[in-house]
């Protein structure tokens, strides 16, 4: 039993948690006037380097107004679009850099774009190799991230080098292990609530985060209990800025167990490490091939589904959701063999395409529907 | 075919065609000969090191290329559905989406679709899609799927990514050596780089042909003769019709005959042809007297694989593909065809179905225009589909476009 101490900070420390993440960084410069952020936009991005070098990762999300900049087309992700819409009047000036990393076609461009008109200077892109298991990748991939991190270093005047980047990887492991006891506490709290306490950690300095989480767990360990009734899920797809589809799967009667979403638990798990590598570089690199690929890498033809069918098995979840993104294709080409993998499994799937993160009525017949089919 | 009588047809285009026929036909009956000559079949982007797969007698088909010609045969509408009732989106890639729906639905594709590969090759400098795309063909097909993974360049050329792809490439040797039983010739390897080289070298001086005032060519010349530099490339056939069209073309620019009957003003175009309704969109421009003397796509196949080791040179002509690099250096190369072919203006086929083509093209655009002070007009369509192809808006801003050049 925890005593009333502990207690008060700890539901203080879940507020904080769920302000952060529903604010999106949006309050960093009131909030933590004597850090320096960094922006980023995917889990590929090794955040430790951007620690390293003495800055802190801030993912970068649309705002709930989409823009639609004239730098882009209509058939563009709202991804790319609201964020360079809120990049161009200048929201993320305070930043001290961007940092891009080769996924799909659409941020291949919106770096070039980014660079063109947000800032030559503080824009970098790192290319991680696509087939992680290839020849040579893991060096072509060490390599890359010894550049970013010597751009992040001159870009923040710091001269990072082992113990700095040992310091930012203890930082970071001990970041994805509590995130690690969080998932395992998904099936017992509201989706949302997970999904926010998640994205707070990819939006606010790191040590507060890791402060404000140990101090929640403990409350979050005795509020969990048996999802009861509800429908046990699995969820897939890429960003999501706001917690409205599972706040959505809640009222439906739904509990998301299982998380595989680019800002979910997807950006935070540790894959065992097959072994410490004496070069450091390489020892962080590895957890970045090893973790769950995302539909832009490749690490073997089925590696995604199996991932997904093992994670839903051990959940227990009776069904899958696939969530795509208009206009994101590397979501949408693998929502076809993942949804008949999975069917083939016996886990029934709905793929749901969203504009945004935001789900309105459509989506909620839908969802419903499906959600009381099982 | 009103359309077309205006077109001024090229002798070679009759060459062309056997060309193309054979290679379609060798590639239809390959069930017949393949197989005793222990020469598989392989599924392979456009922008994949052909030249690796030849020196191991691997007979390669181009589902790109026939999504061209299933979208000129009017078939990819049908073949789209197809795909989409499988599952995928409308909005993915429509060469990808029509080529499933050719697998899915052979009796609706042209030529009953394309022969069923022993195995499938991408090479991703010229989109991402082409890995999800070969991954699905790798699991309907149950074949090997051979990835390479040719970095995205932000800037220049950089020695960790030609060792990377080198190595993939060292790979790619050793799967073929067990997949064919054959040895790997690096003799072999050099010769048929150098009939690469002798047809894109000749490509290259076509293009540069047209440079001449009045051009000798226009943008459906380039994009109807360029199937052999794709399909054909580091063969002896390919060289022989390239040497036979630029002759022709050279006597065009003798006789100062141009592609038009009379050219008045000078265009570069920026993105793959629209395929669906090729001749009656470029129609909107030459019956104003406005010439395609040059494009970005149709270069993409001028690049020589350098003198020196084979490998090598091959792993940075492949990595190097303009789709591969920045916007920078897109920008500069729309510049310098401004320069160098004279051009009054320029014209960029938006392409919903190809993102890394398009979605840098307006950023490109304002740059182009700064530099050179010469006009940009953007068009949105796609390059397969013909549901994205909106005929009145596109000609109504055509035409605004052509009167502002012609003032």
């Amino acid at each position: 039993m925890l005593n009333m101490d502990q207690k008060f900070k700890g539901i203080d420390q879940i507020d904080l948690l769920i302000d952060e993440a529903g604010l999106n960084g949006d309050k960093r410069r009131e909030r933590y006037p004597d850090r320096k952020f960094y922006g980023f936009f995917c889990s590929y991005l090794p955040e430790e380097l951007v620690l390293a070098a003495g800055m802190q990762p801030l993912r970068l999300f649309p705002s709930s107004l989409q823009g639609t900049p004239a730098e882009l087309p209509a058939y563009c992700c709202s991804l790319a679009k609201g964020t360079l819409s809120l990049a161009k009047p200048g929201t993320y000036d305070d930043l001290a850099g961007y940092g891009f990393v080769h996924t799909c076609d659409t941020m291949q461009c919106l770096g070039g774009i980014w660079k063109d008109i947000v800032s030559q200077d503080k824009t970098y892109m790192i290319v991680p190799p696509v087939m992680l298991g290839a020849p040579g990748a893991d060096k072509y991939f060490r390599i890359e991230a010894e550049n970013l991190l010597f751009a992040l270093g001159q870009l923040n005047k710091s001269n990072p080098g082992n113990s700095e980047v040992a310091a930012a990887l203890k930082l970071c492991r001990q970041v994805r292990q509590l995130a690690g006891e969080l998932d395992q506490l998904r099936p017992m709290l509201p989706s949302q609530l997970v999904s926010a306490l998640l994205r707070a950690g990819q939006v606010m300095p790191r040590e507060e985060y890791v402060s404000a989480l140990q101090n929640a767990l403990p409350v979050l360990k005795e509020k969990a209990e048996e999802a009861g009734a509800r429908k046990k899920l699995l969820v897939t797809g890429a960003v999501l800025e706001n917690d409205s589809f599972f706040s959505m799967v809640e009222e439906l009667g739904g509990r998301v167990v299982a998380d595989d979403t680019c800002t979910g638990y997807r950006h935070f798990i540790e894959p065992p490490i097959k072994e410490e590598t004496e070069n450091l570089m390489q020892t962080l690199i590895n957890r970045y091939i090893e973790m769950p690929p995302c539909p832009c890498r490749n690490r073997g033809l089925d590696t995604r589904l199996n991932y997904l069918e093992s994670l839903a098995r051990r959940r227990g979840a009776a069904a899958a959701i696939i969530l795509i993104r208009k206009y994101c294709d590397p979501h949408a080409w693998d929502a076809v063999p993942l949804a008949k993998g999975l069917r083939d499994a016996g886990i029934q799937v709905l793929v749901m395409e969203l504009e945004g993160a935001g789900v309105g009525g459509q989506e909620r017949t839908r969802l419903q529907a499906f959600i009381e089919s099982l | 075919m009103g359309q077309q009588r205006r077109y001024k047809q090229l002798e070679s285009t009759a060459q062309l065609k056997k060309l193309i026929t054979r290679y379609y036909a060798l590639s239809r009956y390959h069930r017949l000969w393949g197989r005793p000559l222990k020469r598989p079949l392989a599924w392979v982007t456009s922008g994949a090191p052909v030249e690796l797969l030849r020196a191991f007698k691997i007979h390669s088909v181009y589902p790109e290329q026939y999504g061209a010609l299933c979208s000129t045969s009017k078939a990819t509408l049908g073949l789209c559905q197809e795909a989409e009732a499988a599952g995928y989106s409308p909005d993915l890639c429509s060469y990808a989406t029509s080529n499933i729906g050719s697998v899915l639905k052979a009796d609706i594709a042209p030529m009953k679709g394309l022969p069923k590969p022993d195995l499938v090759v991408a090479c991703n400098n010229i989109c991402g899609t082409v890995l999800k795309w070969y991954e699905a063909l790798a699991r309907h097909f149950q074949v090997p799927l051979i990835v390479i993974d040719t970095p995205f360049l932000t800037g220049d050329m950089t020695d960790h990514a030609k060792e990377y792809v080198l190595e993939q490439f060292k790979d790619l040797i050793s799967q073929m050596e067990k997949l064919t039983g054959r040895n790997f010739n690096p003799g072999e390897l050099g010769k048929i780089s150098d009939l690469s080289n002798e047809a894109v070298g000749l490509w290259k001086e076509i293009r540069g042909l047209c440079r001449a005032k009045p051009s000798p060519l226009n943008g459906p010349d380039l994009f109807i003769h360029m199937a052999p530099i794709v399909v054909l490339r580091g063969t002896r056939e390919a060289a022989d019709y390239y040497r036979l069209l630029k002759d022709e073309v050279k006597k065009r620019v003798e006789r100062e005959e141009s592609a038009l009957e009379e050219e008045k003003i000078r265009l570069v175009w920026d993105n793959i042809a629209i395929w669906s309704n090729m001749f009656k969109f470029f129609k909107m421009f030459s019956e104003r007297g406005a010439c395609f003397v040059t494009d970005t796509y149709t270069g993409g196949w001028s690049m020589e694989i350098a003198p020196g080791d084979p490998l090598e040179s091959l792993a940075a002509t492949y990595t190097e593909v303009f789709l591969n690099r920045s916007p920078e250096f897109r920008a500069k190369q729309i510049i310098d065809l401004i320069k160098e072919f004279k051009a009054d203006g320029f014209v960029m086929h938006s392409n919903r179905s190809c993102k890394p083509y398009s979605l840098v093209q307006e950023v490109i655009r304002k740059r182009v225009m700064q530099e050179t002070g010469v006009p940009g007009l953007v068009v949105e369509a796609d390059m397969a589909d013909p549901r994205a192809f909106a005929e009145e808006p596109i000609r109504n801003r055509v035409q605004a476009f052509l009167e502002t050049l012609s003032d």
